[in-house]
C-alpha cells in the first residue's frame, strides 16, 4: 500500500465483497491524493437546498438526482466499482456512470441520505467528485459524438445492402445477367448509396470545401474527389444504361473511413476532461461573518470587504488582506513548490493556494474574476489559441496525391481521346475509382487508434489531437522540477551533528517533535522512530516546535526561532537545502538539511533523451539553488529558475519561433498554460486537473519513464503511418497502369480496395502488439 | 426472377426499418457509453454474489 488512501480503498474494496474490480479493471486508477480535509465538512455545503438545486433534479415520486462530475476516473470497472459500491446503500435509488463523460448520476431519497454522504462515499473510494453543470462545450462533444454515430450506422446498413446488389451485379458481369435484372439492381443500387453520399459523406464534402476556402489541401479533398465523381459516374451509368458502376466501392470506402475517425476519437475523447477549470480546483463552502456569527455560505455569494475564515488544511477560496493571525500557505498553484511561504497580518493570500499551519481571519479583496487564479485561467485559454498547429503529415500526402491522380486521370483521358473516344471517360473513371484513397486515407487513424490503445494499456492516456505525431517529431523535451522530476515530498538529505549527540538520536528527537506538526516538512521525518516521552510539544506558527523530555527543552525550527532560545547556534551549512535547525536552551545539538527526493527514473529518462539527441531543459518556479543543483545531477544543461506560469510560455513560445517542436513534462496548476502550449506535453501522476486538462498525454500511473516509452511509441507510429502511405501509394501506383490501360473491372477495383485498407489496418495492428 | 421486383423493394423497408430503430437508439442515448455496457454483462454476474448478503452492504452505514 503506497498511502492511507489506498489502504480505504482496498479496505473498502475488500468489505463489499468488490474484489473483483482487481480482475477487472483494465488499467490502474490514479493514486487517491492524501485527503486533505476531514471526508464530510468540505461537502455540507451540498445539502443546502439552493446549493443542491444548480445539479439535481426533483423527482415524481420524491427521490432526488443529482449529476457528479468525477474526477480520476479511467476504465470501465471504475464505473463498476462506484456504481457496485453506492447501489446497496440505504437510500439509494439508482447510481449510474457515464464513463465518457466522467458523470455520475445517482438517485436518492433525500430523507434517507443525505448528498454530502454520497460525495464523501464517492470520495473514500479515492475519486474526486464535484458538482456536473450542464455547458455548452460538453453538450457540443456528446452531440458530435452521436451524429457520428449515425453517420457510421447508416453507412453501415447501406454497405450491407447495396454490397448485397454488387454480389449480383459482379456475378452478372462474370457469367452473364439479363438487362432488365441488371438495370433493376442498379437503381436500386444508386437509390441507396445516394442516401449514404447525401446521409454519411456529406462530412467529407463540408470539410473538404471549407479548408479548400481558405486555400488549404487536406485528406478530406481526395476522399471528397473519389466519392464524389465515383457516385456520379455511377449514376450516370445507371440512367444512361451504359458503363459501369461503383455503387459498392462508394459506400464501402465511407464506411471504413467513418469507421476509423470514429475509432480514433472514440479512443481520445474517451479522457477528455476540458470541463475542468481553475475555478473548480475552488472549495464551493467558505466560513464568512454574517451579522456577527460565523456562517458557511456559497463562494460566489461572498463579495469584496466581507471577513471570511480561512481554516488550516484548506484551500483558499478567494484573494484576501490577512486581518489577523499568522500561518504558512503552499502556493504550488502559482510556482510549483511544495513548501509554503509565511503569511501575517497584512499579507495578502490567493485563491487556490493551500492554508498550512494556522487558522487566519481575511477580508475578501475580490471576486473569483478578478483573483489571481482567474488569471492563470486566462493564461490557459490564450496558450490554446495559440498553440502551434504542425502540419499533419496525411495532409501534407494529399496535397501531392491530389496533384498526382488529377494529371494521371487527365492524361488517360487524352491518350484514350486519340485511341478510342468513346472509352475514353470510363477508362478515365476507372482510374478515378482505382486510385480512391482508402488505404491512404485510414493509414493515420488506425496508427494512431493502434498506438494509443496500447499506450492505454501501459497507464498513458492519450488525449491530444495530432498528439502522438507532435511527439514523434519533438526536438525539445521540457521538465518541470518538484512533483515531475522529484516526488514532490520531502526527505533527510544531510545531518551535520554540531554536538556529540549520535545521528540516530538527533533523528529520534526529532521526529517525536515533528509529529505535532502538519507543516510538510513533518513528512521527511514520518518514516522516523520518535524518541519516548515528549511532552508539552508545543507548534510555533511560521517557527517551529517546541517541546521538553525528561527534564530537558527542545527546540526545532527556523534559525531565528532557535537563536532566540539558545545564542550559540552556529549559522546554517551553506549547501542549498532546506536547513532545519535543532537545540536545547544551552546546547546546540544538529542541523538537519531537507531536500525533496528525485524520482528514481528521473536520471534514466533524462539519459535516455539526450541519447535520443532530444535538447534537454528544466524550467521551474523554484528561484532556490535547487533548480541549478538538481539539474547538474541528472545531467540536464539548460535550467531556468524562478519563473511564472506566464514566463514559462514564453520560454516555450520563444523556442517555438526558432522553429522547435517543444514537448513539455509537468504537474501543477502552474503548468496548465505551458502545457497548452507545448506541441506535445504531459501531466504526470498526481497531476492537477487542469494540468490533465490541458496536457496531450496524461500519465496515470507513477512512474515518469512513460515519457521515453510513449516517444518511442510515438516514433514507432510515424514510422507504421509512413509504412502504410508507402504501401497504399505503391498500390495506387501499381494499379494506376492497369486502369488506365482499361484491365480492372468493378469488382476487382473493390476487392483491390478492400485488400489494401485491410492490410494497412493490419500493420497498423503491430503497434499494438510489440510494447516497445 | 421476376419475384426480385416484390422482394428487393421489401428488403429495403426491412433496412428502412433497421436505420429508423439505429437512429432512435443513439438519439436515447443507449449508445452513449460504448465501454461500460461491454462490462455489464460481466458485471449482472457478480451481483448475484452481491445480492446473498445485502445485509453487509447495509450494516456500512456510518
Amino acid at each position: 500500500m503506497c498511502c492511507p488512501g489506498c489502504r480505504a480503498v482496498a479496505g473498502m474494496i475488500a468489505a463489499n465483497g468488490l474484489e473483483s474490480f482487481y480482475q477487472q479493471r483494465t488499467a490502474y486508477s490514479e493514486r487517491p491524493a492524501a485527503a486533505e480535509f476531514s471526508l464530510n465538512d468540505q461537502y455540507l455545503i451540498y445539502d443546502d437546498e439552493d446549493m443542491a438545486e444548480r445539479f439535481c433534479q426533483r423527482e415524481t415520486d420524491g427521490t432526488v438526482t443529482a449529476r457528479l462530475l468525477l474526477g480520476g476516473i479511467t476504465c470501465a470497472a471504475c464505473t463498476w466499482l462506484i456504481e457496485n459500491s453506492l447501489a446497496p446503500v440505504t437510500g439509494v435509488g439508482s447510481a449510474l456512470v457515464n464513463l465518457q463523460q466522467s458523470r455520475l448520476d445517482v438517485r436518492f431519497d433525500p430523507a434517507t441520505i443525505k448528498l454530502s454522504e454520497i460525495f464523501s462515499r464517492v470520495e473514500s473510494l479515492g475519486y474526486r467528485p464535484r458538482p456536473f453543470h450542464a455547458s455548452t462545450q460538453r453538450d457540443q462533444m456528446s452531440a458530435d459524438y452521436r451524429r457520428d454515430l449515425r453517420r457510421l450506422g447508416v453507412a453501415g446498413f447501406g454497405m450491407m445492402q447495396v454490397g448485397m446488389f454488387a454480389v449480383a451485379l459482379h456475378a452478372g458481369d462474370i457469367q452473364g445477367i439479363q438487362e432488365q435484372y441488371q438495370g433493376l439492381l442498379r437503381w436500386f443500387s444508386l437509390l441507396v448509396s445516394s442516401f449514404v453520399v447525401y446521409y454519411s459523406a456529406s462530412t467529407f464534402f463540408t470539410t473538404a470545401w471549407r479548408h479548400l476556402r481558405q486555400g488549404a489541401l487536406v485528406m478530406d479533398l481526395p476522399v471528397a474527389l473519389a466519392i464524389g465523381l465515383a457516385w456520379l459516374a455511377s449514376a450516370w451509368a445507371t440512367i444512361t444504361n451504359s458503363g459501369q458502376v461503383y455503387f459498392d466501392s462508394v459506400v464501402m470506402f465511407t464506411f471504413f473511413l467513418l469507421l476509423g475517425r470514429f475509432m480514433e476519437a472514440r479512443v481520445r475523447q474517451k479522457h477528455s476532461l476540458t470541463w475542468f477549470d481553475a475555478e473548480s480546483a475552488l472549495p464551493d463552502a467558505v466560513s464568512c461573518e454574517r451579522d456577527g456569527s460565523w456562517v458557511t455560505v456559497p463562494r460566489t455569494q461572498v463579495g469584496a470587504g466581507e471577513r471570511v475564515l480561512l481554516r488550516p488544511g484548506e484551500t483558499i477560496a478567494v484573494d484576501a488582506e490577512i486581518l489577523s493571525g499568522d500561518s504558512a500557505v503552499r502556493e504550488d498553484t502559482f510556482n510549483g513548490e511544495h513548501l509554503p511561504r509565511a503569511v501575517t497580518t497584512g499579507d495578502t493570500v490567493y485563491a487556490g493556494t493551500v492554508n498550512v499551519e494556522g487558522a487566519l481571519e481575511a477580508r475578501v479583496l475580490g471576486s473569483y474574476l478578478e483573483s489571481r487564479l482567474a488569471a492563470l485561467q486566462q493564461s490557459v485559454e490564450v496558450a490554446q489559441t495559440e498553440k502551434p498547429r504542425l502540419a499533419r503529415l496525411a495532409d501534407r500526402v494529399a496535397s501531392w496525391f491530389v496533384a498526382g491522380v488529377l494529371l494521371v486521370t487527365s492524361a488517360t483521358a487524352l491518350a484514350w481521346l486519340q485511341i478510342d473516344s468513346s472509352q475514353a471517360l470510363w477508362v478515365a473513371l476507372s482510374v478515378l475509382v482505382i486510385s480512391c484513397p482508402c488505404a491512404l486515407a485510414l493509414a493515420t487513424p488506425a496508427a494512431l487508434t493502434a498506438a494509443a490503445s496500447s499506450l492505454r494499456g501501459s497507464g498513458v492516456i492519450v488525449r491530444g489531437e495530432n498528439a502522438l505525431e507532435a511527439l514523434s517529431r519533438t526536438t525539445h523535451l521540457l521538465f518541470d522540477k518538484t512533483g515531475t522530476l522529484t516526488e514532490g515530498q520531502l526527505e533527510v538529505a544531510r545531518v551535520e551533528l554540531l554536538s556529540d549527540v549520535e545521528r540516530e538520536q538527533v533523528l529520534a528527537i526529532a521526529a517525536s517533535l515533528q509529529r505535532w506538526s502538519n507543516h510538510p516538512i513533518s513528512q521527511a521525518f514520518q518514516g522516523i522512530e520518535g524518541a519516548p516521552g515528549f511532552e508539552q510539544v508545543n507548534y510555533h506558527v511560521g517557527q517551529g516546535l517546541s517541546g521538553r523530555q525528561g527534564g530537558i527543552a527542545y527546540r526545532m525550527g527556523s534559525e531565528a526561532f532557535c537563536r532566540a532560545f539558545c545564542p550559540a547556534l552556529s549559522p546554517a551549512p551553506e549547501a542549498p537545502l532546506y536547513w532545519v535547525a535543532l537545540c536545547t536552551a544551552d546546547r546546540q545539538l544538529a542541523w538537519i538539511g531537507l531536500s525533496d527526493k528525485v524520482r528514481d527514473e528521473a536520471a534514466e529518462v533524462i539519459r535516455t533523451a539526450k541519447q535520443a539527441e532530444l535538447e534537454v531543459g528544466l524550467l521551474t518556479g523554484d528561484s532556490s539553488a535547487q533548480g541549478p543543483l538538481l539539474a547538474a545531477q541528472l545531467g540536464i544543461d539548460r535550467v531556468d529558475i524562478g519563473l511564472e506560469p506566464q514566463q514559462k510560455m514564453q520560454h516555450v513560445q520563444a523556442l517555438q519561433a526558432d522553429g522547435a517542436v517543444v514537448g513539455m513534462v509537468g504537474d501543477g496548476l502552474n503548468d496548465a498554460p505551458v502545457l497548452s502550449l507545448a506541441d506535445a506535453s504531459f501531466a504526470v501522476a498526481g497531476a492537477t486537473d487542469l494540468a490533465r486538462t490541458q496536457a496531450d498525454f496524461v500519465i496515470v500511473g507513477g512512474d515518469l519513464s512513460a515519457v521515453t516509452s510513449t516517444w518511442r511509441k510515438a516514433r514507432a507510429c510515424r514510422r507504421i503511418i509512413l509504412q502504410n502511405f508507402g504501401w497504399a501509394l505503391g498500390y495506387n501506383l501499381s494499379a494506376i497502369p492497369l486502369a488506365a490501360m482499361g484491365y480492372v473491372p468493378p469488382w476487382a477495383a473493390a476487392i483491390g480496395m478492400s485488400l489494401s485498407s485491410l492490410l494497412v489496418v493490419a500493420n497498423s495492428l503491430r503497434l499494438n502488439r510489440d510494447s516497445g | 426472377m421476376d419475384s426480385l421486383y416484390l422482394l428487393i423493394p421489401v428488403a429495403l423497408v426491412f433496412v428502412a426499418v433497421g436505420i429508423k430503430l439505429l437512429l432512435w437508439a443513439i438519439d436515447n442515448g443507449q449508445y452513449d457509453d460504448l465501454d461500460k455496457e461491454a462490462w455489464r454483462i460481466i458485471a449482472e454476474e457478480q451481483k448475484h454474489d452481491a445480492k446473498h448478503q445485502p445485509e453487509e452492504g447495509k450494516r456500512q452505514q456510518p
